[in-house]
């Protein structure tokens, strides 16, 4: 899951790459310019410019931040959950194979049938927090888990034999040793959540990311739906970014 | 009666999760005290399943159909345009960036996209979970293809072994365990993405059977849908686990 040996590039395959990266905009940009896939692919320069037009800023700015918000905080959730999770089910091995079986009934389920169930539950405003707190905690508790897990038996049995108790040994080996694979299931997490976050929109949230593209969808507003969506991934591919430096600090402190 | 404990030890073991989430929903209809246009009562639903079963079926057949065929396809798809890529250096260059960049951005909100590209059919639904599926194949084919055991390529090489031997008899049996992984990931996907396009395009399918019922404050049939999906979700998910560790045993 780590990629660490792509960090050895030769100049030459980042050169391929940005040539990959050109051609793919070339391709869109001639596509739209052309209209060879009708009227519904706009040049990417339109796009481009729509997003940059000062004048949609208030609106995608509203948008933006309602969606990041609704992110952030289940996000948060799921991760405080899966954690949790992840920790008792640690504590007391007994549990285990009940959460397992429940975790991975919740992730089979598909996020689109929970949003009327947490309709009901919750509000139209907390749905899209609550399955971006589903499809987070679901991966943090895996990769927890399997953190937990992987601390050395040589360290456990040494700390046992010096009297620690379960809670010393999860504080002092167990969780730092965790830290590797729970950095990789955080940077996982983010697009899971974002995803969770846009359906949970589309339940009828009164504002945010998700709200814009089935509007524009619907009204043909097409250089306005290409553009949410490169925001989407903009937003997406930023914090994904930033979460593969906080992995690779800590494969480098802790492995 | 050994047996019978036994037995329901290990349902209590396995279950508990499950069980607690059943009993909690339970008790917050009843301590809520909704009616079936808001909360539909378990058994409500169960009945609804069993009084028309040919609308569950219908609809259950036209998703399942999408999610095995767009799985097929763009695993299909993924795991050729791995091969091509390990075969072809500068292919890889330029397509290594892209995935990642496609890679890590959800998926899913491209979906109005296609539907707008490819109008509101069976057509598209299929064009999304191959895209959907498409990702997770490539990605996990082409780290597979290069997860040799040490010194193994060397030793082809130096045994004059050609290109096609050594992806047809080292990288590719390399690959099949992540391949296998990129199918689990990719069948969970299968399923929503499947969900999404018929939820969001209204044309058949569970996600527009649920849609429908929804607006018309039928949830008991809304619900039903949902139980069928996640049954259906299971099924796919069991069966690639399966394949999953069938592999596992074999390769190991």
């Amino acid at each position: 899951m780590s990629d660490g040996g792509a960090n050895k590039r030769a100049p030459g395959k980042t050169a391929l790459g940005i040539v990959g990266l050109a051609l793919f905009l070339c391709a869109w940009q001639v596509i739209g310019h052309f209209r060879l896939a009708g009227l519904t692919w706009p040049p990417f320069t339109e796009v481009i410019a729509l997003l940059a037009d000062p004048d949609r800023w208030p609106m995608l700015g509203r948008a933006l931040y309602a969606t990041v918000a609704a992110m952030a905080a289940g996000y948060l959730l799921g991760t405080a959950l899966g954690l949790g999770a992840a920790v008792g089910a640690h504590l007391f091995p007994i549990a285990r194979p009940g959460t397992d079986r429940l975790a991975a009934v919740v992730n089979s389920i598909p996020s689109i049938a929970l949003g009327p169930v947490f309709i009901v539950f919750l509000s139209r405003e907390s749905t899209a927090v609550a399955i971006a707190a589903a499809h987070a905690a679901f991966i943090i508790y895996v990769s927890a888990g399997s953190g937990l897990a992987a601390a050395s038996r040589g360290h456990r049995d040494l700390l046992t034999v010096l009297g620690a108790s379960r809670l010393m040994r999860l504080r002092h080996l167990d969780l730092p040793a965790s830290l590797p694979a729970l950095a990789t299931g955080l940077k996982l997490a983010v697009p899971a959540a974002l995803i969770g976050t846009i359906i949970g929109e589309w339940f009828g949230a009164p504002r945010g990311l998700g709200v814009l593209i089935v509007n524009a969808m619907q009204n043909f507003q097409i250089p306005l739906l290409w553009s949410v969506v490169v925001l989407i991934a903009a937003t997406s591919l930023a914090l994904y970014s930033a979460l593969t430096l906080l992995e690779r600090a800590c494969y480098a402190r802790f492995t | 009666m050994n047996a019978i404990s036994r037995v329901s030890v290990g349902v209590v073991r396995n279950g508990w999760g499950i069980l607690l989430l059943l009993v909690a929903w339970q008790a917050w209809v009843v301590a809520m005290d909704f009616n079936s246009i808001v909360m539909p009562r378990p058994l409500g639903v169960l009945r609804d399943l069993m009084d028309a079963p040919d609308v569950y079926w219908k609809n259950a057949i036209y998703t399942i159909a999408a999610a095995v065929a767009g799985l097929v396809l763009g695993m299909a798809l993924g795991t050729g345009l791995a091969v091509v890529a390990w075969l072809s250096a500068v292919l890889e260059g330029l397509l290594t960036p892209l995935t990642v960049l496609f890679s890590s951005v959800p998926v899913v909100t491209i979906i109005p996209i296609v539907a707008r590209l490819l109008g509101y059919d069976f057509s598209t639904v299929l064009a999304i979970v191959v895209i959907i599926c498409f990702f997770p194949a490539f990605v996990f084919t082409t780290s597979g293809l290069r997860a040799l055991p040490a010194g193994s390529d060397d030793l082809f090489r130096v045994l004059g072994a050609r290109t096609a031997a050594r992806l047809l008899r080292l990288a590719l049996p390399a690959a099949v365990p992540n391949w296998t992984v990129a199918l689990r990931v990719a069948a969970g996907h299968a399923v929503l993405g499947a969900m999404v396009a018929e939820y969001l395009m209204g044309t058949a399918g569970l996600g527009f059977l649920f849609a429908e019922t929804k607006a018309d404050f039928n949830m008991e049939r809304a619900f039903g849908a949902t139980v069928v999906a996640i049954v259906v979700s299971i099924l796919f998910f069991v069966s690639a686990l399966a394949v999953e560790r069938w592999v596992k045993e074999r390769w190991n």
